[in-house]
């Protein structure tokens, strides 16, 4: 059996995507009033038209994939903490604590906090530089945001 | 007499103390988004839609059309002094510019920069002012059948000069309707793939998908290229003058490549990058040294700096007259606008002459902003360069959370945003161009109503969208868009 490029993996992915989508268009209700065009249709026109580009994709050849060659290549020799893979999964796994923190901490605290804890992990050493900083650049856009804009944000655990 | 007229309204309205002042921030702030390798216009009008959504709809755009206009011309100095573009419009300018740098001649390089920017910026407004309100009479005519043959149209020109590959184009533009169309739908008040989730039934916003996309998914991409690696080096700046016979040397590509770019830019799909890669190669094959291209030429310069900011201004004129865009980066406005209150459009100019010639007037102000300040500035603002690129990504990530939550309360949001950057990072990845997905996000809705209504309109009958001259015209435009690409590639493709 030959191995699927890249292409072909993803147009298996991206047409069980459409097939889902597909499913779920036509669950969608119809409106009581007979009408030409319903809700339903144009949904059901875009899962049609991605799995038919899903299949055209499947036999496209496929490129070299974009970047791969810019990957720095170094860090993927250290610490498997810092490899670049790694730098993404903690970026991404820091955003979402730091969705879930950024109302019971406040903006500036769960900001601060994001901004400096992923400046030192990217490799900046100068800790000093790095919270005065992200401090001040937090608190300038808190005080912009609040005072000037009247767009609220949380307080958390800071009394102001 | 007409168009000067307003064009004075509009002055009126640009040069309010406060307007000039978000011109000059605008312009400012582009300058330096624009500068940062990777970061274009597009990612610095997406990170400014939260400061104007609670502006007057006239600041807002004002900003962010000096926010434009200021990345393009901030991307040119990142080009000139690191060979790394700032921005996809001035990559041709590297290719002379950074010779000149390396050769000590980089405050020259820049200098032409800022000249060619100015010149190519305020030719193109005269020709928006002009082309614009006769494009407006136009579409006034335009029915549901045309907007949405228009629509087709704009998303096929994107998709066929986007990438190399035309079906993950066409593949990302329909992703992009896919998000665009989740929430109520507001002809039958049905729900469509909310998944049950209340936070999905007003839909997706469009702010996270922009700031996703791009902003969080350009972090993402540079943490791969080893976001905390080394700096580059710098270079010496040296002089900003110009000697007469170097002025004369520029004059001529100046003017048409201004003219090339205006052109470039009206056209759905094309813009800013292609309009500098046209006036780079006109220039090459039309001067008598097109052998010291790619060497430190000056008209290398010149041409594609003149060309790309024309461009820019060109591709406001199917945003404004149409309500269509014609790029990424007008789609991000054109966001940005629906955001404020404000349907660009045909209309506009009755309804909203304070947005139009407001911005017009303002695109003026910020040129000689761009020239007069910027310049004298630049030494300064390389300094940018220099901030630390670990600290740099940590705080686009706070802009982009500010931006998201700033605007829906919504820690759901939040999670979406970090869902749609590791999207845009696996799009970036493996080759599927993000413009086309952000701009039939922002079509899709639009799309869907017009063709409802045509449909309607035709008692179901979808003949009507090939029996009206001017939608079938936009159609086979739109077919062509896609066909001419494929059929270049296989009369390229070399015989076995």
């Amino acid at each position: 059996m030959t191995r699927l490029n890249i292409n072909q993996w993803l147009a298996l992915v991206l047409a069980l995507f459409a097939a889902a989508y597909l499913a779920m268009a036509w669950q969608i209700p119809t409106f009581p009033l007979p009408r030409p065009i319903d809700s339903d249709l144009f949904p059901k026109v875009l899962g049609v038209s991605l799995l038919l580009l899903a299949v055209l994709l499947y036999f496209e050849k496929p490129d070299v994939i974009a970047g791969s060659d810019q990957i720095d290549e170094e860090a993927t020799q250290g610490p498997l903490l810092f490899t670049p893979w790694a730098r993404v999964v903690v970026t991404a796994l820091a955003i979402a604590v730091y969705a879930l923190l950024l109302v019971p901490l406040g903006f500036v605290l769960a900001s601060t906090l994001l901004c400096v804890g992923l400046t030192a992990y990217y490799g900046y050493r100068r800790h000093g530089i790095n919270l005065a900083t992200s401090l001040g650049v937090v608190l300038a856009l808190y005080l912009t945001m609040t005072r000037v804009m009247d767009v609220y944000l949380p307080t958390g655990v800071l009394p102001f | 007499m007409d168009a000067l007229n307003n064009l004075m309204y509009g002055f009126g309205i640009a040069l309010e103390p406060i307007n000039i002042a978000y011109v000059f921030a605008g312009v400012f702030a582009g300058t330096i988004i624009g500068m940062l390798p990777g970061l274009g216009p597009i990612s610095a009008l997406a990170l400014m839609i939260p400061i104007t959504f609670a502006m007057e709809p006239s600041s807002g755009l004002i900003l962010m059309a000096g926010v434009y206009y200021g990345a393009i011309f901030g991307g040119s100095t990142s080009s000139i002094l690191l060979n790394a573009p700032g921005v996809a419009g001035t990559v041709a300018t590297s290719f002379d510019g950074y010779p000149m740098a390396k050769q000590g001649l980089a405050g020259k390089a820049l200098a032409i920069a800022a000249y060619a920017s100015f010149i190519g910026g305020t030719v193109s407004i005269i020709f928006l002012m002009l082309v614009a309100p006769l494009l407006s009479k136009v579409a006034v005519s335009f029915g549901p059948a045309e907007y949405f043959a228009l629509m087709v149209l704009g998303l096929t020109a994107v998709v066929s000069l986007s990438d190399k590959s035309l079906v993950k184009g066409l593949i990302a533009a329909v992703i992009g309707i896919m998000i665009s169309i989740v929430g109520i739908d507001l002809q039958t008040g049905t729900e469509r793939f909310t998944l049950g989730s209340m936070h999905l039934l007003d839909g997706i916003d469009f702010l996270v998908v922009a700031l996703g996309i791009f902003a969080l998914a350009e972090v993402f991409y540079m943490l791969l290229r080893g976001g905390g690696g080394k700096e580059p080096k710098r270079n010496v700046i040296g002089s900003l003058k110009l000697s007469g016979s170097e002025v004369k040397q520029i004059a001529g590509p100046i003017s048409r490549s201004s003219i090339l770019g205006f052109f470039t830019g009206v056209l759905p799909g094309a813009g800013a990058t292609i309009g500098s890669f046209l006036g780079y190669s006109m220039e090459k094959r039309l001067a008598k040294d097109g052998d010291t291209f790619g060497k430190g030429n000056i008209k290398g310069v010149a041409a594609p700096e003149a060309a790309n900011n024309a461009a820019c201004t060109g591709s406001f004129v199917p945003l404004l007259t149409l309500g269509v865009p014609g790029s990424g980066t007008t789609a991000v406005l054109l966001g940005a606008l629906l955001v404020m209150g404000v349907t660009p459009g045909p209309m506009m100019l009755e309804q909203r002459p304070d947005v139009f010639w407001g911005v017009i007037a303002s695109m003026y102000i910020g040129n000689i902003f761009l020239l007069v300040l910027n310049l004298p500035l630049i030494p300064l603002i390389a300094k940018i360069l220099d901030l630390p690129r670990p600290l740099l990504l940590s705080l686009i990530l706070i802009f982009c959370m500010i931006g998201v939550y700033g605007m829906s309360f919504s820690v759901f949001d939040l999670m979406l945003l970090l869902g749609f950057g590791l999207m845009g990072l696996g799009m970036r990845l493996f080759g599927f161009p993000a413009a086309p997905l952000i701009l039939a996000l922002i079509l899709g809705n639009i799309m869907e109503e017009s063709m409802r209504r045509a449909l309607q309109i035709s008692g179901g009958d979808w003949m009507i969208f090939v029996e009206k001259p001017i939608s079938l015209s936009l159609l086979l435009i739109a077919l062509l868009s896609l066909t001419l690409p494929l059929l270049k590639k296989r009369r390229k493709r070399p015989v076995t």
